[in-house]
């Protein structure tokens, strides 16, 4: 058994797919909010697989970098499209 | 890349491809919070399956704090008016964005490189962070800071009674 950039990039691919889905599918806009994280997630797994599997020298580790980048920006638009649709008012 | 990284790697995607499918299906906020939590537990151990441990302990902490918040009960609905025939539209559009990637994947014709780099090579990404690409991280901290001030703001003024 053996993991090749390939298996890395199909299972990025199919995690974009997921965040996509549940972007659009999703009739609460604050749950389409939560696609977002799984959108970010797929291209952070790109980019490590990248780095990990096709990158050489002095940018071996930017594949990871990004995928660091790319996690904190997620829990900012997150955190910001829920505090933008408000609290929920009270009975 | 030896068996037990294998495993490991396809067990974790297993993982998250579940957890990915619950966010996009399931109905209720802390169903989709456990399943996005499932996810992160996943990408975190594909991360370190790759040898980036330093990503996967960064990952996990972020996927882990958007699952908590999306969880939260506190939250507004927002429905807008959306006609089924979009939303199955929108559907057909993410099933071919995945072929079109897949497709991509298969018949891409990538460089191979032999990774030197350490499991936790923290003292690489941190050179690599805040020297060669920190302008890159200035800018998501300073949208990670006006995110969190603006959503602060906008959660309170919303509560805030009309005078």
């Amino acid at each position: 058994m053996t993991v090749g950039l390939v298996s890395v990039l199909f299972v990025g691919a199919a995690l974009i797919a997921a965040g996509a889905l549940a972007a659009v599918w999703r009739r609460d806009v604050t749950a389409a909010v939560a696609g977002l994280p799984l959108m970010f997630a797929g291209a952070g797994v790109a980019f490590v697989g990248v780095a990990r599997f096709a990158a050489a020298g002095l940018h071996e580790l930017v594949g990871q970098e990004m995928a660091i980048l790319l996690a904190i920006a997620s829990l900012a638009l997150v955190t910001l499209g829920l505090g933008l649709a408000g609290r929920e008012s009270p009975r | 890349m030896d068996s037990l990284h294998a495993v490991g790697f396809y067990a974790s995607a297993g993982v998250s491809l579940l957890g990915g499918l619950g966010v996009a299906l399931l109905q209720r906020r802390d169903s989709r919070g456990a399943a996005l939590a499932a996810t992160a537990i996943g990408v975190a151990g594909i991360y370190l399956s790759l040898s980036a441990g330093f990503a996967a302990l960064i990952a996990l902490i972020c996927l882990l704090a958007c699952a908590f918040v999306i969880a939260g009960p506190a939250h507004r609905s927002l429905a807008p008016a959306m006609s089924p025939l979009w939303r199955q539209l929108g559907a057909i559009s993410a099933a071919l964005l995945f072929a079109l990637l897949a497709f991509s994947a298969f018949k891409g014709d990538f460089v191979k490189a032999t990774f030197y780099g350490g499991a936790f090579d923290t003292a690489a990404l941190g050179r690599l962070l805040f020297g060669h690409d920190a302008v890159a991280v200035v800018a998501v901290g300073v949208l990670a800071l006006v995110a969190i001030a603006g959503s602060s703001a906008a959660w309170h003024l919303r509560e805030r009674p009309p005078r």
